[in-house]
């Protein structure tokens, strides 16, 4: 018997309180999940696990009941999300009000409430657990297998479902050898963007001469719409540290940090408290699980530059230097933090360690393409039916990833383009939408793998936008250091802005083209080589939608402000006379059951008549 | 000790020597402007691109920072090398309009106007290549300015976009400035000197025979720090300007009649 907070000294401690935590709550065989991940808190999960922990408390005593706070399910689209145990009944959208009714019928009663079920849109069927609906079936969970499953703020939690066994059996039975080459044979490839093989990056840093290696892990995640490491690190905060302590064995790292913005403080509160944690239990620390080996972990805690999320930027963030790339002509395995030999890797890689650790190499490599292993988590965002966080084995399409997991296009609106990589990543059309979910599939597509954002847009979406806002988001975002990316973004954006406001210019193709492989050719950063992303993608898949702006005056998707007129569908209008009071400058006009009409030289294209029109009579045309 | 083919002109170097210092070496001239050897490299304006010929795969890289570690193969003439360097200097020519030393450069590279309208108002003629930041830390050891704010605003100043209080008022910064931006000022009336556009002003040494102005009071004083002296009057020779100097000097050789022959200063 090991008492509930021993410190462990040996490898089988691991295992031997894993069996017993998993005894213990054989005991308590009511368990009742609360989302806190970042879309459900949003919309107050907390209050929800509150009640529950009140309802818990205030039960008869022999009815035990556990309520845990969990990280992010997933499905944010249908948050918050409550999931019961023996069961695993998923209630979706549930609000303050049901607590009380869940609490009595299902918790107690172990009847299920039908209306906080999931009901598929296609069929009408109700879907009592998360895997029968198609949002989670179609996806393979590796990586945030325990999310939604432990409490993050519990080690224990973590040891029960498996945790630490990977550290434990490289502890006592592989070399720092055996471990890279296990995470050779896996593939991994990094998941902050650049693909870079895992076990070569390690191999190279082993290999490096020089003692006081470091390890980073890089939690800067700056991707607009992008949650996959928050979520990561906010539901299993463990499986990081995990990975990191295993990489530090197998390269010979003494000393390791995690650089986390500040924008994400439950991802630096789990963190600090899993660490603590583990120092406490003694994997962390000298001698861990009573080896020769030690490593500790510090958390930085970063200012929220997009440029931070560089790797030699973070570093030389990390040593309190400004923010800003440097030439990586000597590699970081090399050269890093503090000019020792550096292993840097993304939240998602180091999470994945330990699962190759515990099935293999080979299991990893088993999943996938040829060139892309394991599985991937992206954010979906944008317009289409089911937003959340998805897992999906390398290889797929994205047109099941849109259309199966994500329900499809919102509104029965036609689908445009995904667009992924983040904001250096490129825009996929309809056409290519059968192109499967791989490092160079992508990359030849002209958009990129990146560290997992995927924005869906709709065929109300322009093309010359998306290229603009993409584009002011990476001018705003450089640093400013090399000339090509601080002076050509800002020339490049200044030609799309003139473009949507319809004074493009003949030559501004040309000139965007030539300004972006300048920027390609000649910027300091990966960042900067890639920013012109956005528009070549838009440019190679949507150059007709450049041309009429430029040419016709006219934005086909009738977004751009000025390129498109506001007009009555005069059979569909009822008179109502809303748009006519709405009108700010009085360009409407019409009377008692006359169809309305708007005067184009009064008009001032603000889109108050479309907002408010309630029969949709105003149109874009 | 590795080769460089630079051009087609063979030069070996010491290994970690950059393709720069092979250039110079090999008397090919790369037009530079955040590079100077006095300050540690920094590969900011990228205006030193050259085209490396490895293998199946060609590279652009700048030559102020990329370490020859091997032997390689560089050309500074390829179509991508001109091309890049001259994408470069014209988004530069878009920033600083007006400085002559850069539309000098420019012309030698053969680069004569820009077809980029000047997008940025903030610190006009600036081209952010570090210089001044990296001679006041490294060489001087002031740290008195810093790059603020990032992207097209971002700015050479002191701490808060104020006098730079630890300005010592060296004018190093002005002196390395490869646009000649930075400038010196100096200021009659009240006897100081100010380092624009930083706006710091430190106070001169006035010659106390003449009445010129010589040098910022803490320079003299971080100077004196710096020297060791067995010649009692130093600190006071240090407070004439070298006119005066050469001729108390002169006046002093003439009483102690060191010399025979009579010194005549003009």
């Amino acid at each position: 018997m090991i008492s509930t907070d021993a410190k462990f000294t040996s490898p089988n401690d691991i295992a031997a309180f894993a069996r017993q935590l998993r005894n213990k709550s054989k005991a308590i065989p009511k368990v009742v999940r609360v989302c806190i991940g970042t879309g459900c808190a949003a919309k107050d999960s907390r209050k929800l696990y509150e009640l529950f922990q009140e309802a818990a408390r205030k039960s008869s005593r022999d009815v035990r009941v556990e309520t845990k706070n969990v990280g992010c399910h997933g499905f944010c689209e249908r948050g918050p999300i409550v999931v019961i145990d023996p069961g695993e009944i998923f209630y979706q959208q549930v609000e303050e009000p049901d607590v009380a009714e869940i609490f009595r019928e299902t918790i107690l009663g172990g009847r299920i409430l039908e209306r906080l079920l999931f009901e598929d849109p296609l069929t009408g069927k109700k879907a009592t657990k998360a895997a029968e609906i198609p949002f989670y079936n179609v996806q393979k969970r590796v990586v945030l297998s325990a999310n939604g499953l432990i409490d993050p703020t519990q080690i224990t939690d973590y040891l029960a479902a498996g945790g630490y066994s990977a550290l434990a059996k490289v502890i006592s039975s592989m070399s720092p050898e055996q471990v890279i080459e296990q995470v050779e044979e896996s593939h991994l490839r990094g998941r902050g963007g650049g693909g870079f093989p895992t076990g070569r990056k390690w191999r190279s840093c082993r290999e490096a001469s020089g003692n006081g290696k470091y390890i980073i892990c890089n939690g800067d995640e700056g991707d607009p719409g992008a949650f996959m490491d928050r979520s990561i690190m906010e539901g299993n905060p463990h499986s990081v540290i995990e990975g990191m302590i295993i990489g530090a064995y197998a390269v010979g790292a003494e000393q390791g940090y995690i650089y986390v913005r500040n924008e994400y403080p439950l991802a630096v509160r789990h963190l600090t408290g899993a660490i603590a944690q583990t120092r406490k239990r003694g994997l962390l620390g000298k001698n861990i699980l009573g080896s020769n080996f030690s490593f500790d972990i510090r958390i930085n805690r970063g200012g929220g530059a997009f440029v931070c999320g560089e790797s030699s930027a973070l570093i030389a963030s990390l040593e309190g230097k400004p923010g800003e790339p440097r030439a990586k002509y000597v590699h970081m395995v090399e050269s890093g933090l503090h000019g020792k030999p550096t292993v840097l890797n993304n939240v998602e890689t180091w999470t994945n360690v330990p699962k190759i650790i515990n099935n293999g190499g080979k299991w990893f490599a088993d999943i996938g393409t040829e060139k892309s292993k394991g599985t991937k988590v992206f954010s979906l965002v944008g317009k289409v039916v089911n937003t959340g966080l998805v897992e999906v084995p390398m290889g797929i399409s994205l047109r099941r990833i849109v259309e199966e997991i994500g329900g499809g296009v919102k509104d029965d609106k036609k689908f445009k383009a995904v667009q992924t990589g983040g904001p250096s990543g490129g825009c996929i059309p309809a056409e290519h939408l059968d192109a499967r979910v791989d490092f160079d599939e992508l990359t030849k597509l002209g958009s990129m793998m990146g560290s997992g954002g995927m924005i869906v847009m709709d065929e109300d979406t322009c093309m010359v936008q998306v290229a603009r806002y993409f584009t002011e988001f990476l001018q705003k975002e450089s640093c400013g250091k090399c000339t090509p990316c601080r002076e050509g973004l800002a020339q490049m954006l200044h030609i799309l802005t003139r473009i949507t406001k319809g004074e493009g210019q003949a030559d501004d193709l040309d000139k965007l083209k030539a300004l972006a492989e300048l920027l390609e050719g000649t910027a300091l950063c990966a960042l900067g080589k890639t920013a012109a992303n956005p528009i070549l993608s838009t440019i190679r898949y949507f150059q007709a939608e450049y041309e009429a702006h430029i040419q016709q005056r006219r934005c086909p998707a009738k977004e751009c402000k000025g390129l498109f007129r506001y007009k009555i569908d005069e059979e569909a209008c009822k008179a109502c006379g809303i748009c006519l009071k709405n009108c700010p400058v009085d360009a409407i006009v019409g009377e008692k059951k006359v169809p309305h009409k708007i005067i184009q030289e009064k008009c001032t294209l603000c889109g108050t008549c479309w907002d408010k029109c309630p029969f949709s009579a105003v149109l874009k045309v | 000790m590795p080769t460089v083919t630079i051009d087609g002109i063979k030069v070996e170097v010491e290994k970690n020597a950059t393709i720069l210092e092979a250039a110079q070496k090999a008397g090919v001239w790369i037009p530079t402007l955040c590079y100077h050897e006095a300050v540690s490299r920094s590969g900011a304006c990228r205006l030193c691109m050259v085209e490396l010929e490895g293998g199946d795969q060609k590279q652009l890289v700048t030559s102020c920072n990329y370490p020859v570690r091997h032997d390689l193969v560089v050309s500074t003439t390829s179509e991508q090398a001109v091309k890049a360097r001259c994408g470069v200097m014209e988004l530069l020519l878009a920033r600083a309009p007006e400085s002559e030393e850069l539309k000098e450069l420019a012309e030698r590279m053969g680069v004569l106007q820009t077809s980029f309208p000047t997008v940025t108002e903030s610190q006009r003629n600036c081209i952010l290549c570090g210089l001044c930041i990296r001679v006041c830390e490294e060489v001087i050891g002031q740290s008195a300015i810093g790059f603020a704010g990032r992207g097209v605003d971002k700015a050479v100043a002191g701490p808060f976009r104020q006098p730079a209080e630890d300005c010592i008022g060296c004018g190093a910064c002005a002196a390395i400035c490869p646009v000649g931006t930075i400038r010196i000022r100096l200021h009659e009336e009240e006897q100081e000197i100010e380092i624009s556009p930083f706006k710091s002003r430190n106070k001169l040494i006035v010659c106390e025979e003449c009445g010129a102005m010589i040098i910022s009071a803490q320079v003299s004083e971080q100077a004196l720090r710096k020297i060791e002296s067995i010649f009692a009057e130093f600190p006071h020779r240090l407070r004439l300007c070298p006119q005066c100097r050469k001729k108390q000097t002169a006046k002093k050789l003439e009483e102690s009649k060191v010399f025979h022959k009579k010194v005549t200063v003009s």
